[in-house]
């Protein structure tokens, strides 16, 4: 009996103690907050962004020697699928890089997870550095539509997709830059006849969104995308219907591999820079590492034929509503912002905001720059497809993996992106 | 029996054992009980995860039954039923006996050890790691359609993760690599209580090696297979990691699971209560079945006494 009682004292002690051990850490753990700075991003640690970005972490640094900075590095698909959640549970960091658009900056701005940080723009003056057309995608409103309303993040960079391609096995196969639709296809049945893939593809994630981005985006004007994009209208699936026809009949003639359905971006990137594919289709996040990688005289055209492309002004800095350090967030922003951080980002290869042009000196950067520049002179930042609502994006990945596949026809693939659009056009309507 | 003096101090301190349960039930009512009734109550909703939840009662479940990815997602739970239980129990089985009848009397148990624990490695590594090593290894410039050109098999390097319907049977493959471990373990630990003198009179008898397996190992190993049984048709069920890691859920829908299709609504579409309705389903089918499987235990229990 007196064991027993002895047991059970024993017992209560340990919980006790367990209990105490437990909320003495948290406690501790809380308290080592105060000097720390947490920031996130998701470019990958080789893009000409990381470098400019770590940079100004090191400015930052010799600005505020006690602070520690921690960073985590994330990747796109974790914001994709999980970016509210992150933003939403109780461990946010003070700033971290986040997609534009209304399916994720727009949805977390709506829901109040960020800070307004229209106040500090003006103070800044980073109102000033970029124009209201740059500004579209920081504003959001308060049913998460881009366009109007507070500012909720700022662009450093911009990015579009474009046309990447091996100059080389060009000139090899005497083929020249084509810069009509139908070029195209000739340049790409020229490699098919030499037994090249012409394009490197993946449909494992989000390549092949991109592609038919590009077939989508050759049917419409500026009008339909600003409509798309706002949510203005009703679905409207012609340049889908032909975007579809088009990707089926790459995949016929050969023109993408039959197994791209089990490839993802970082095999689509090998394929290009072990030169088994003369040319890849995706954006200027992949730059930083084709001037590491490629062994070979490399370029790059716009899709040819079109007048608009996927384009935007990039990813932006949010600040979470619970950032414990908005002080410091906003002079991250301030540095990566200024014209040297500018000229950083623009000579690792990446399409700055509010450089100096003569600060540019890099080729790379210039070739990026000039893209990106044509594009905005001629009204042709066309966004991307899977802005307008929350989960768009995996509807069209998997309907265009659904059609690769033979599981769908080009028809099907319109309905199966008609209905979410719908449902998300009716609700903000 | 127990003397009436130590009767007596078992009814004194049997009060004090409830003490020793409050941590178990601490951790069933919050990480268990309190968020199944928070989802059942989610399931009658329309919410976004962060406003007000708008009550709109069986809305979101009359949705769930017209919706053609829901009844695909169920049905390649099923597949995951026949991937991780029914097809690693027999493996386990039949590696079972062979390792504990065979290998441990002409190599010494050591040898048996070692297989034991080599088979169980998959069960040790994270499935985020063994997911993208899959992935690797299965694309169409991976290791093994690689291997299959160089060994001149061409017509088996095929698509084997962005084809739909080789995506599954990749998937389901992936999961009996993972699962028969655990079976095995659970089976071999289950013939270290038979007496080893069956067998012998067995084969006296004249028994063949199939012959001994189906009338001494799966008889004595009956409460074994069942525990295995359920254990793994509700980890079937639920199953979310390796789907998430390998396919995503595509080509597609090729490769949706429930856990998968509830996920998706609760945090990328931030539909919350479609995904409550989805996993109340989910868990009503497995709670369905896991009581399916006791009551057959038991019965057979009881025939058996």
């Amino acid at each position: 009996m007196i064991a027993s009682q002895v047991n059970r004292r024993r017992a209560l002690a340990l919980t006790a103690a367990v209990f105490a051990g437990a909320l003495g850490l948290s406690g501790a753990a809380r308290a080592a907050d105060d000097n720390v700075f947490k920031i996130w991003w998701y470019e990958t640690p080789e893009s000409s962004q990381a470098t400019a970005w770590n940079k100004a972490l090191d400015t930052f640094k010799a600005k505020h020697p006690d602070v520690k900075i921690e960073f985590e590095q994330k990747s796109w698909d974790q914001i994709e699928k999980a970016g509210a959640l992150m933003l939403n549970s109780g461990d946010v960091p003070d700033i971290l890089e986040y997609n534009k658009g209304n399916a994720f900056a727009g949805l977390v701005a709506s829901q109040g997870l960020l800070t307004d940080l229209t106040g500090e723009a003006t103070k800044r003056g980073w109102d000033k550095l970029l124009s209201p057309s740059e500004l579209a995608l920081s504003r959001y409103d308060d049913r998460g539509i881009f366009g109007s309303g507070p500012i909720w993040g700022i662009p450093n960079y911009g990015e579009f997709v474009t046309v990447y391609y091996n100059k080389d096995m060009f000139a090899a196969n005497g083929l020249q830059v084509p810069t009509t639709y139908d070029e195209f296809k000739k340049v790409m049945d020229a490699f098919v006849a030499k037994g090249i893939t012409p394009i490197a593809e993946a449909a494992g994630d989000y390549p092949v969104v991109h592609l038919m981005g590009e077939l989508e985006l050759s049917q419409v004007n500026q009008q339909w995308v600003q409509d798309y994009q706002g949510l203005k209208k009703p679905f409207d699936g012609k340049p889908f219907l032909y975007a579809a026809q088009q990707m089926k009949e790459w995949m016929d003639k050969g023109y993408i591999t039959k197994d791209v359905t089990g490839l993802k971006a970082p095999d689509m990137a090998q394929l290009f820079e072990s030169q088994k594919s003369p040319m890849v289709i995706t954006g200027t996040w992949y730059v930083g590492e084709f001037v590491k990688k490629n062994q070979f005289k490399w370029g790059q055209f716009l899709f040819p034929g079109n007048t608009i492309s996927q384009a935007s002004t990039g990813n932006l800095w949010v600040v979470p509503k619970d950032s414990k350090h908005k002080d410091w967030a906003a002079e991250f922003i301030d540095i990566t912002m200024s014209k040297d951080n500018q000229a950083i980002l623009g000579n690792a290869g990446a399409v700055p905001v509010a450089a100096d042009p003569a600060a540019i000196t890099d080729p790379v950067a210039q070739m990026m720059i000039q893209g990106f520049n044509t594009l905005k002179d001629r009204d042709g930042l066309g966004f991307y497809p899977d802005w307008p609502t929350a989960g768009y994006y995996e509807v069209l990945l998997h309907s265009s993996q659904s059609l690769l596949s033979g599981q769908m026809t080009p028809d099907q693939f319109v309905e199966a992106l008609r209905k979410p659009y719908d449902d998300a056009q009716a609700g903000a309507n | 029996m127990a003397s009436s003096s130590e009767r007596s101090a078992g009814g004194a301190s049997a009060a004090g054992y409830y003490v020793y349960l409050i941590p178990g039930a601490i951790g069933f009512i919050a990480i268990v009980l309190v968020p199944f009734v928070m989802n059942t109550a989610a399931s009658f909703t329309r919410w976004n995860g962060i406003a007000r939840p708008r009550f709109i009662g069986f809305e979101n479940y009359i949705r769930l039954f017209n919706d053609g990815t829901f009844w695909e997602a169920i049905e390649h739970a099923l597949a995951s039923v026949i991937a991780m239980s029914i097809i690693p129990l027999l493996i386990g089985l039949v590696l079972a006996a062979v390792l504990f009848d065979y290998i441990s009397s002409r190599f010494g148990p050591r040898a048996s050890s070692i297989l034991r624990a080599a088979y169980y490695l998959p069960q040790i590594l994270p499935v985020a790691v063994a997911g993208i090593l899959w992935g690797w290894i299965l694309n169409p410039i991976g290791v093994l359609d690689a291997l299959f050109d160089m060994i001149g098999l061409h017509w088996l390097a095929l698509n084997w993760i962005g084809d739909p319907t080789l995506a599954l049977v990749s998937l389901m493959g992936v999961m009996v690599w993972l699962q028969v471990g655990y079976a095995l373990v659970v089976f071999m630990s289950g013939l270290a209580r038979v007496d080893p003198a069956l067998y012998e009179a067995a084969e006296i008898d004249g028994a063949g090696w199939f012959t001994r397996f189906l009338n001494i190992t799966v008889p004595m190993l009956k409460p074994e297979i069942f525990v295995v049984g359920l254990t793994t048709t509700i980890a079937a069920l639920k199953v979310f990691a390796p789907v998430f890691v390998l396919t995503g859920g595509g080509p597609g829908t090729a490769t949706t699971v429930p856990s998968y299709l509830a996920y998706y609504h609760f945090f990328t579409t931030n539909r919350v209560g479609y995904g409550a309705a989805i996993s109340s389903i989910q868990l009503l089918v497995t709670v369905a079945l896991g009581l399916l499987f006791l009551r057959v235990q038991t019965r057979q229990t009881e025939e058996a006494q």
